[in-house]
């Protein structure tokens, strides 16, 4: 996490990494990279290796997270400075959903809503039946996890929504679908798993339809001051345990995804930190975990995920100091 | 598995360039019954690769399920019988176990309880 990386080797990286940014190299010249390129570092934690952790993380701890938050496996949306409950938690991530298709523009008008949808990262499929119920859409949902898939499949053949959503096992970084597949491309809370930021992104902007959204609700680390190369040792240090019990690679901020996107030509790019809109929900879910039903569950499940949880305090010191950011970012294919 | 599903999914191995229709190979396959709803049918009918969905019906052993060519768009309208063949072929025909097979590289990916597993290889990608 903490390499340091000389100017040369930076532009070898991302060119053998990232064909759509040789142009911009190339036009740019010797101006210092914004975006710091995560090829190299992430290479350790990449590749079948993360893949595996992952998938063993979600197929051990969403049963636990099922049973005490229901089948949204993301953040819950509050006014800012309000509390979070239990109770209440199912209508603060439907509002995610919510917010997060309005802030993308994404029309309710029945002639322009989107039709075929992809769910990338797509947990228990909370929010493909969401948004199937919704637009009356047809969705796919793919996971790193078979134990998500088949929960997820599970779950809408009892909402009897089987005609419009089905899972498969798959890669989001080698999406199993042509180009062009999709009006509105998915991402909610599973960018941060994602080793190589820009070949997510590539295989976002693939998938989608000409005129097709873009939506990526994800946790990033704060944008870098133009002096800073990277982040101060402590907030790297405070990353890395946090990357450890979540099998998360390196993180990149929202700069770096908006960087991506201009470079692969997406338009309407659009970023907000809703970090104060989400700051109620780790000390609700830790509460949670404090219950006799929780810790019950927590005993009875695996390492991964109890190490999941006793990292969950680390998330309210990221987010308190500023260094972790809960972000939207939105953007267009072009016609 | 619906074929609806197999319908939109593709081999993307590096440098394949023939990676759709999977071929199907089911070795257990059932029909689920889910709602009719001629809507849906109608609106999905224009995005559905017709020899890819014919492919798969006939893999299944269905030869007689559904024609050869893609009939016109107006039969949805006005032929009850084929809307009802087109929504069993689509909708309810689960292949639980077997196989998605790449047309160009004879790649198998498993489908297993019903779920297509599509992840590649270090090596594919």
């Amino acid at each position: 996490m903490s390499a340091q990386f000389h100017t040369s080797q930076v532009a070898s990286l991302v060119l053998r990494r990232a064909p759509f940014l040789r142009r911009r190299i190339s036009v740019e010249g010797k101006r210092r990279l914004l975006f710091r390129p995560m090829a190299a570092a992430a290479a350790a934690a990449s590749g079948d290796g993360l893949k595996k952790g992952i998938a063993e993380f979600y197929d051990e701890s969403s049963g636990i997270w099922e049973n005490i938050w229901g089948d949204h496996m993301h953040h819950g949306f509050y006014e800012a400075d309000s509390s979070a409950t239990v109770a209440g938690h199912r209508a603060a991530q439907v509002r995610m959903v919510e917010e997060a298709l309005s802030f993308a523009g994404v029309s309710d008008d029945p002639l322009k809503k989107p039709m075929r949808i992809v769910d990338v990262g797509c947990g228990i499929g909370g929010s493909s039946r969401y948004l199937a119920k919704k637009y009356g859409a047809q969705v796919q949902g793919i996971t790193l996890s078979p134990v998500q898939a088949k929960r997820a499949q599970d779950l809408t053949m009892a909402e009897e929504l089987a005609d419009k959503v089905s899972f498969q096992v798959a890669d989001a970084l080698e999406q199993p679908f042509p180009d062009g597949q999709f009006n509105l491309v998915w991402s909610m809370e599973s960018g941060e798993h994602m080793p190589d930021k820009e070949k997510f992104v590539r295989e976002l902007a693939r998938v989608a339809a000409p005129g097709g959204i873009i939506i990526i609700v994800t946790w990033c680390h704060r944008d870098l001051l133009p002096s800073e190369e990277e982040l101060k040792p402590d907030e790297i240090k405070l990353l890395n345990k946090i990357c450890n019990a979540y099998y998360l690679p390196k993180w990149c901020s929202a700069a770096d995804y908006v960087h991506i996107a201009g470079s692969l030509l997406l338009q309407d790019i659009k970023r907000a930190d809703w970090s104060d809109n989400v700051a109620p929900f780790w000390p609700a879910v830790i509460k949670s975990a404090l219950t006799w039903g929780g810790l019950t569950s927590l005993l009875r499940s695996g390492w991964k995920t109890i190490k999941g949880a006793l990292v969950m305090p680390l998330m309210i010191n990221g987010y308190k100091k500023g260094l972790i950011k809960f972000t939207i970012i939105t953007c267009r294919k072009p016609e | 598995m619906r074929l609806l599903t197999h319908n939109m999914l593709a081999c993307n191995i590096k440098g394949v360039t023939n990676g759709y229709p999977l071929r199907l190979e089911a070795e257990k396959w059932v029909e689920k019954e889910v709602n009719f709803n001629a809507d849906f049918l109608r609106s999905v009918f224009p995005k559905i690769e017709w020899p890819a969905l014919v492919g798969a019906v006939r893999a299944l052993g269905c030869h007689d399920l559904l024609p050869q060519d893609a009939p016109n768009p107006s039969a949805l309208d006005s032929d009850d019988d084929f809307l009802r063949r087109f929504h069993r072929a689509l909708l309810q025909l689960h292949v639980e176990e077997g196989a998605l097979v790449c047309p160009e590289t004879g790649r198998r990916f498993p489908i297993s309880k019903g779920i297509p597993n599509m992840l590649l290889h270090e090596d594919e990608v």
